[in-house]
């Protein structure tokens, strides 16, 4: 029987942007609804496929210096500290690593600015940022949780949980070794769609403590830890999908 | 603030979200050339209006900016020719569109709209009108909630709501338009 309830409310229902009366009494309906469970199905298949299947254009290696170019010209600046001025944006070749080293400085900076609580979470997003630049996501490009889970223990005094979340909707990518606020950490890294999450691993004395959310230069920045160790998730994800993939880590 | 000290406090915000940039003027504008453009007027007006940031989602403030550039290079450049089309009047043509989801058998399409293949999909994307385009963009690639699509495409909460619900609809009609012309073909 065709049912002659609106495409809009199940669409928002698949967006998570129904209230939740209204979304308790279109999930009684569709119960009972053949149509409507299989529109609402199909809306699945086309979003799944929108967000695996879609091509992303990235942006060509040559934008970012052809910007950075046309950017108004920097005052010139004082003799004494012509040591630090980096080109800005990714030069070809040699000049994409300054830029990027050119980041990590200010980063550091800030940090030590900051100093205490903001230090290592500033540096978790710089992290974050240069896996995604500098082509160094991963040192070990493996979906394998049985083979990243030992590689980063041989190397590392702490042993975080390393679980595939496929299923969950966060596939497991690769791992990788980094360095933050003065500890050797793990960094986990899972995929949401075409977003990625640095998971940042590292031992650390202390009683456990649960979720602390946050928000830094469009980035989305769960931390808590547990059994010793110190956990940062980070990712351009929106903030309830990451506080679902912190538990989902914890969990495990 | 010093001038070093902006520029590079903007670079350190902006260039993480080159790629989130050029993808949605990628699909916008349709070609590489005219996407660069529009991703480079953007960068240069976000650095303009930089000072104006006042914290909170830096990636929906320059993908704002990005479509906004993206309005000015239309008028610019394709004026005359219709990029967006106006919203349709609730009950007219979503009529139809509903009669269509309700008139065929349905669980072998949910298994239909799964077997397609990126290239076609891209394809179909490209045939929407931009104002679906960007709403499907927003909502699948960046994953955006209504309230920040709402933010980036300057129009209401409730015109979000409608457009991606009347997109997604659209993008299932040319699908479905596609199997049967693949299957008259027996492709």
């Amino acid at each position: 029987m065709a049912c002659d309830r609106p495409t809009l409310s199940l669409s928002r229902l698949l967006d998570g942007a129904l209230g939740p009366f209204a979304r308790l009494r279109l999930k009684q309906h569709i119960a009972g609804c053949e149509d409507c469970a299989a529109r609402l199905e199909e809306l699945r298949a086309m979003q799944a496929v929108m967000r695996t299947k879609l091509p992303y254009h990235r942006a060509p290696p040559g934008l970012a210096t052809r910007i950075g170019a046309a950017l108004p010209r920097e005052t010139p600046p004082a003799p004494s500290r012509a040591w630090f001025r980096w080109p800005a944006f990714g030069l070809a070749g040699t000049g994409l690593a300054g830029a990027l080293a050119g980041v990590a400085l200010t980063v550091l900076a800030t940090g030590s600015q900051n100093g205490g609580h903001g230090g290592p979470m500033q540096m978790v997003i710089d992290s974050h940022i240069r896996s995604l630049q500098a082509n160094h996501l991963t040192d070990l490009l493996t979906s394998d949780q049985h083979t990243v889970k030992p590689w980063l223990s041989a190397r590392l005094d702490v042993s975080p949980p390393v679980r595939d979340l496929k299923d969950e909707g966060f596939p497991l990518i690769g791992g990788r070794l980094d360095y933050v606020d003065g500890h050797a950490a793990a960094a986990v890294v899972y995929q949401r769609a075409r977003h990625v999450i640095n998971l940042f691993a590292w031992a650390s004395a202390g009683r456990d403590e649960s979720f602390h959310a946050d928000a830094k230069q469009g980035f989305n920045i769960v931390t808590w830890r547990r059994g010793g160790i110190t956990y940062y998730a980070v990712s351009d994800v929106e903030a309830d999908q990451l506080a679902e993939f912190a538990k989902l880590v914890a969990a495990g | 603030m010093p001038h070093d000290d902006r520029r590079r406090r903007f670079e350190l915000l902006a260039l993480p979200h080159l790629d989130a940039a050029y993808n949605l003027a990628r699909w916008l504008a349709g070609n590489t050339a005219d996407a660069e453009d529009v991703v480079q007027d953007a960068y240069l007006r976000a650095y303009r209006y930089f000072d104006a940031f006042q914290g909170g989602n830096f990636r929906v403030w320059l993908l704002t900016i990005v479509r906004n550039a993206f309005m000015t290079w239309v008028k610019e450049n394709r004026s005359g020719r219709m990029v967006f089309v106006p919203d349709t009047p609730a009950g007219d043509t979503a009529e139809s569109d509903e009669t269509m989801w309700s008139s065929r058998p349905r669980d072998p399409e949910a298994l239909l709209l799964e077997s397609i293949d990126s290239q076609t999909l891209g394809r179909l994307i490209e045939q929407l009108p931009a104002e679906y385009r960007e709403v499907l963009l927003l909502r699948e690639v960046e994953e955006l909630p209504y309230k920040e699509i709402a933010t980036v495409t300057g129009v209401p909460i409730g015109t979000v709501m409608s457009r991606l619900s009347r997109a997604r609809l659209a993008l299932k009609k040319l699908w479905l338009r596609q199997a049967e012309t693949e299957a008259a073909h027996g492709v």
